[in-house]
């Protein structure tokens, strides 16, 4: 035992000396020649005694008959169990030791004999090595038991079926488990060949049988995957061991189910393989990174986009090189755990060329939500932005198809008095030179000297002239000219807001006046509105803002129409007007407009929607949907916002915030 | 329906918005021998109405308060014997179905040729029985 050479307490129980009787501490002398494995203790009570004998490593009690009493209550303690005592006595007589040995002392030492001092180390040692023998076989079996506990309790709970076979391969002893998968009772089948409880398959084909005679030969072998089909077809698949304990000759068989372990497997590689189909197989680039931001993984389409620059171990802050790190959006996800969808970056590709994508990150979480990277998806955008664009130039084509209407109107109402002027002025002019021809016969007579012939024509001129009524003649002519020279300016400058309004916008952000694209727009609109709604306006001098003032423009009229609309829809046939009031201002950082209307507002349901593309109410063929989508686009490509408001049957207002400052990083987005 | 007085002249009513239009149409029929009013609202111009009695009406459609064609539906109420015409630069804003319901006789677009538009109105005033002095013709006379 390890613990052999430990060292080990005796316990020496013994009274105060007093004077002139014998020296006790002879028999601590006597112990402590035992050495230092030996360490000796003195007491002088039972009780201090017995309460140091009670611990573990006390090996030996020696106790002086000289304690009186006590001496009978330690021997009663350790009577059964404890250390073993030793009575040492100064008395002469035989009749202490025999009564000690009857009370339980191991042995009984006599102080007087003169060899004191050799003969109880001698006896102390005896016990000393009796004790830890005694103890030494104590632990070994409780090892043993124990050892036996986790036999049963591994032999019984073990999931897999066990049983123990002889050399011929007979069954001897069988787990619960194998009971319950074989359907084979220990008492029924023990001494019968294993062949005749298990499976035909599983011994031949499966190659059991074999495994079992090589491992009774002294084969070691390692464990093999069996398997066979049950009655309903089902396959099962085993994790087979066969060991040969040498003694006996027995062999030990495990049997461990593996078909769940198998299935899952098959259903992890089709999971993996289902998923590395969809990666590589979607149409969006799709890379993952880690906390630093070095790719780990990607797919195909990512590379065909970015090439090496989407390969596994690059860092995706190369994609951004004129960026710092908190300026690239994937930082948000890394750092804070945001996600966000569609937000438009430019990549820098390796030869210089910037590469428009849209990009949607998610962080990668491991348990607990710790972040263990980012997820990103993105698409390039090249054609989507063109696109884009074209839309954007349908749908002002759309919103102008709209404003044609009312301009022909408005154009056709000049160009009515205009024509018919014209028309007029025609016949005037008949008049006119019919009135002239006269006056040129006059000239003729008054050349000939004929005064009844002058007199003739100066009375038919007077009567024409009188007939056709030439003063108002010539006065209306002016009129009619003047008003219709006033219509065509009218005119002119219907047609510059329309073409001002269709006109792209070059492509640069330019200063402009939020007021001015404001008032350009209304007039271009107000000749459709001017019956039904009242304007109010209220502009602050603002200062100009970057951007680009078509597409402003284009913003104000869809709000304005869709105003309009709204207070129609409202007013019906009832001659009422709504009211349509603008609002600018700013606050040094931003400008803000504000366009309220007092039409039928939006149903709370509608107000999330409203800024999604192809959304609307109107009937087919009526709205494009696309009108506040552009409106929202148009807003965010300037950095700004707009918010909406509305109320059922009350009206609506959107406000639009633009960022005085010129934010670089808006620059990228091309213009429709 | 009364037969017209021994010579009485058309009495017709213009009704647009726009004061120049109103002015060109007057100019145009000057010397068609009308009695004309002139309105540049439907309310003023269904109070004339209600001064006395018209032939004909002449109206825009989109007008302040009301549309020419609620205008004239609510006129051939009052006065039903009126001939109505209504005038627009935007005849697709105009259902055409309902023109017939409020009365008007035609639909005429902006801009419109003067010459036509006289022979319209006096067809219409012929039929109601009016004489209209043959066209002036001043070669007859010189």
């Amino acid at each position: 035992m390890n613990d052999s050479n430990a060292s080990v307490r005796v316990v020496v129980a013994q009274p105060q000396i007093r004077f002139g009787e014998p020296d006790p501490l002879d028999t601590v002398k006597a112990l402590q020649r035992l050495g230092g494995e030996v360490d000796v203790e003195q007491v002088r009570t039972a009780s201090h005694c017995i309460a140091l004998a009670s611990e573990e490593d006390t090996a030996l009690v020696v106790v002086d008959y000289a304690l009186g009493e006590d001496v009978f209550q330690v021997l009663e303690k350790f009577r059964n169990a404890g250390p073993p005592v030793v009575v040492v006595h100064s008395e002469h007589s035989d009749r202490v030791a025999l009564e000690m040995f009857r009370q339980g002392a191991v042995d009984c030492v006599a102080a007087a004999r003169g060899d004191y001092q050799d003969v109880l180390p001698a006896v102390a040692l005896e016990h000393i090595n009796r004790w830890r023998a005694q103890k030494e076989k104590g632990v070994v079996e409780e090892r043993i038991r124990s050892l036996e506990r986790l036999n049963d309790a591994i032999v019984n709970e073990i999931p897999a079926a066990l049983a123990v076979l002889n050399s011929q391969g007979q069954i001897i002893s069988l787990n619960p488990e194998f009971s319950r998968v074989w359907n084979a009772d220990v008492d029924v089948v023990a001494g019968k060949p294993i062949s005749e409880v298990l499976p035909h398959d599983l011994m031949g084909e499966a190659g059991l049988a074999e495994l079992l005679e090589k491992t009774a030969k002294g084969e070691s072998l390692s464990a093999k995957t069996m398997r066979t089909t049950d009655e309903d077809g089902t396959q099962h698949s085993f994790d087979v061991r066969a060991r040969l304990f040498a003694e006996d000759g027995h062999i030990l068989l495990s049997l461990s189910d593996v078909s769940e372990r198998e299935n899952l497997m098959k259903r992890i590689g089709e999971l993996q393989a289902y998923n590395t189909n969809i990666i590589q197989g979607m149409n969006s680039a799709l890379v993952v990174t880690d906390t630093e931001g070095r790719i780990t993984s990607g797919n195909r389409m990512a590379e065909h986009i970015l090439g090496d620059m989407a390969s596994t171990g690059r860092s995706i802050w190369e994609w951004f090189p004129d960026l710092e790190r908190e300026q690239v959006v994937v930082s948000r996800t890394l750092d804070e755990g945001l996600s966000f969808r569609g937000a438009e970056v430019q990549i820098q590709l390796p030869d210089g060329r910037h590469l428009e994508i849209g990009i949607s990150c998610a962080p990668l979480l491991k348990d607990e939500g710790i972040s263990d990277g980012v997820v990103a998806i993105f698409q390039d955008l090249t054609e989507i932005k063109a696109l884009q664009r074209q839309v954007l130039q349908k749908e002002k084509m759309a919103s102008i198809g709209h404003l044609a209407a009312g301009v022909a109107h408005e154009i056709n109402n000049p160009m009515g008095f205009i024509h018919a002027n014209l028309f007029q002025m025609d016949e005037y002019l008949t008049d006119i030179r019919k009135l002239w021809t006269k006056v040129e016969e006059l000239q003729e007579g008054i050349g000939t000297g004929n005064m009844e012939r002058i007199d003739e024509v100066s009375r038919s001129l007077q009567s024409m002239s009188q007939e056709l009524d030439h003063e108002f003649l010539l006065t209306d002519f002016g009129k009619a000219l003047q008003e219709s020279l006033e219509g065509s300016e009218r005119i002119r400058h219907i047609v510059r807001d329309l073409r001002d309004f269709s006109h792209q916008d070059t492509g640069e952000r330019v200063p402009s006046n939020i007021n001015q694209c404001l008032d350009t727009t209304v007039n271009l609109v107000w000749s459709m509105m001017k019956h039904s709604v009242v304007l109010r306006k209220e502009y602050s001098d603002l200062p100009e803002v970057q951007g680009y003032p078509m597409q402003l423009k284009q913003v104000f009229m869809n709000l304005l129409v869709n105003a309009y609309q709204a207070i129609r829809e409202k007013l019906g046939d009832s001659g009422d007007t709504g009211e349509i009031f603008l609002c600018t201002s700013h606050n040094g950082s931003e400008v803000r407009v504000t366009i309220r209307d007092s039409g039928v507002g939006i149903p709370q349901a509608n107000l999330d929607r409203i800024f999604d593309p192809f959304f609307t109410t109107k009937e087919v063929g009526e709205g494009t949907g696309l009108g506040l989508s552009t409106t929202f686009n148009i807003i965010r490509r300037h950095g700004g916002t707009i918010k909406v408001h509305s109320q059922a049957g009350k009206g609506t207002t959107f406000e639009i915030s633009l960022p005085l400052e010129d934010d670089p990083k808006l620059r990228d987005l091309p213009t429709g | 329906m009364t037969p017209p007085e021994s010579n009485p002249r058309p009495r017709l009513l213009i009704v647009d918005d726009e004061a120049r239009i109103l002015t060109a149409l007057q100019r145009a029929l000057r010397r068609e021998g009308y009695e004309i009013q002139t309105a540049e609202t439907p309310d003023e111009g269904l109070s004339i109405l209600d001064q006395g009695r018209m032939d004909m009406i002449l109206s825009d459609n989109k007008m302040p308060g009301m549309s020419g064609l609620q205008f004239l539906a609510e006129a051939s109420t009052r006065q039903p014997h009126l001939v109505c015409f209504l005038i627009t630069g935007w005849t697709e804003s105009v259902p055409t179905e309902e023109l017939e319901r409020c009365g008007v006789r035609k639909l005429l677009t902006k801009p419109w040729d003067n010459e036509t538009l006289r022979t319209l109105l006096r067809e219409a005033m012929e039929e109601k029985g009016f004489i209209f002095p043959p066209a002036p013709s001043l070669e007859s006379k010189g």
